[in-house]
């Protein structure tokens, strides 16, 4: 098998790998807001239930949650399709991190921020949609497009609930012919051709907002 | 087909059972992407064409999935007749995945050092290996305690992934248990509930460990 025909059977499964990781962001950026938000602004038992909730998301192991939803949701009745079971698994898992960054990015603003809208008499709502929030995010949009990584690298996952993405294709083509040393690096390849440039535009963004900080010892 | 509550209990000294299993892949994981990733991260700091490579080597690993890593490393090893076992070849898989990530973290820790410290040690004529081991790694470790143990947990959690390589850890035993009866919900909830357990005791001991290293300085 030619390395061409590997690159084509292997981009077979962009689709679902590009489709997976858009309905993941459909989860994971209301997750991220929604809970981060709440987060921030709970305390006591709400605040207990919140973290909870982010906890179990997060700090889940993200295969084993994939599985459990994909065996275990039929069982209680939900047939959902191995896409949507995917999405959301990996979305809100994502979406649990990208909360803990909302919430740290709310958290390190400083307090004059949000006093300065209360002497302008704005209401609460008000001073975090328009003034906390926008800073917060664009603090924090470096993490968030890491998180973007790490959600599209996730989506390999997904070949194991019997999604063709590029990981499936990349199997199904080694089983047919076994030449596992070019199907597997142009595997690797290909993720790294999708998450590369989304690192370096992360790298960018964070240079923007955080210019001149380098100093370091030399070792 | 309900969920099978005693079922579900009757899976737990099984799945159980493999805990040791799972700790050993772990802290191997841990000690030896560690190792491996200060390793990179002072070939990255030597500078020149070394370091140019490990600068691409982490970039790349960042970009790639660790379950493609993993199919790598477990189908092309064999090719080249390097036969390591599926529980080898995870435990290189996973140190090798998040060397990268710990270099990552390294490089933060080493950075925040100032300057004068390398320059006080080369001016008592210490040596390259004496500034690096006296120096700059107790001061790099008391910096990156947190980011360290989240790695740390991550790892942890990327620990199921070895199921896929037919490695009996706790994932596997719940999939054996799964193949055996033909239900697959319980058992692998199951799994999931010990993984959260694990992932959230151990995150809570670090949490401490690191306030204990950080003592009377903590922020």
């Amino acid at each position: 098998m030619s390395i061409l025909e590997i690159w084509l059977g292997i981009l077979q499964g962009f689709r679902v790998t590009a489709l997976v990781t858009l309905y993941g962001l459909v989860f994971a950026i209301p997750f991220g807001l929604i809970f981060g938000v709440a987060q921030y602004m709970t305390t006591g038992p709400a605040r207990f239930v919140v973290t909870s909730i982010i906890e179990f998301w997060r700090s889940s192991a993200v295969i084993i949650l994939l599985f459990v939803f994909y065996y275990a949701l039929p069982l209680a009745g939900l047939a959902l399709s191995a896409m949507t079971v995917s999405a959301m698994v990996l979305g809100l898992n994502i979406g649990g991190y990208a909360s803990q960054a909302v919430r740290a990015g709310l958290q390190a603003l400083d307090r004059g921020q949000k006093e300065a809208g209360h002497a302008l008499g704005l209401s609460r709502s008000t001073i975090l949609l328009r003034i906390e929030l926008p800073q917060a995010l664009v603090a924090m949009s470096p993490t968030f497009i890491n998180q973007l990584i790490q959600l599209v690298k996730a989506t390999s996952l997904v070949s194991l609930v019997t999604l063709t993405d590029m990981t499936f294709r990349a199997k199904e083509i080694s089983q047919i012919e076994y030449d596992p040393v070019p199907i597997y690096t142009s595997l690797l390849l290909a993720y790294f051709i999708v998450c590369y440039p989304v690192a370096l535009f992360g790298r960018w963004v964070e240079r923007r907002i955080n210019p001149a900080r380098e100093a370091r010892c030399a070792v | 087909m309900q969920f099978d509550v005693a079922f579900a209990l009757s899976t737990v000294p099984t799945i159980l059972g493999a805990i040791g299993m799972t700790l050993l892949v772990a802290a191997v994981s841990c000690v030896g992407a560690s190792a491996i990733g200060f390793g990179l991260e002072l070939i990255r700091r030597s500078g020149g064409l070394g370091g140019l490579f490990v600068r691409f080597l982490i970039d790349f690993i960042r970009a790639t999935p660790v379950l493609v890593w993993l199919y790598c490393l477990y189908f092309i090893l064999p090719f080249y007749g390097i036969r390591l076992g599926a529980l080898a070849t995870g435990m290189i898989g996973l140190s090798l995945y998040y060397s990268g990530y710990l270099a990552e973290v390294f490089k933060a820790g080493i950075d925040a050092i100032p300057n004068g410290q390398g320059e006080a040690a080369r001016a008592l004529g210490l040596g390259r290996i004496d500034m690096t081991v006296f120096v700059i790694a107790p001061q790099m470790l008391r910096n990156i305690a947190a980011p360290m143990g989240n790695y740390f947990v991550s790892i942890l959690k990327a620990t199921p992934y070895l199921a896929v390589l037919a490695v009996p850890e706790m994932l596997g035993r719940a999939f054996d248990i799964a193949s055996e009866t033909y239900r697959y919900a319980e058992p692998l909830t199951v799994a999931g509930l010990i993984f959260l357990g694990l992932a959230l005791l151990i995150s809570h001991a670090i949490k401490r460990l690191e306030n204990r290293l950080m003592g009377p300085t903590a922020r």
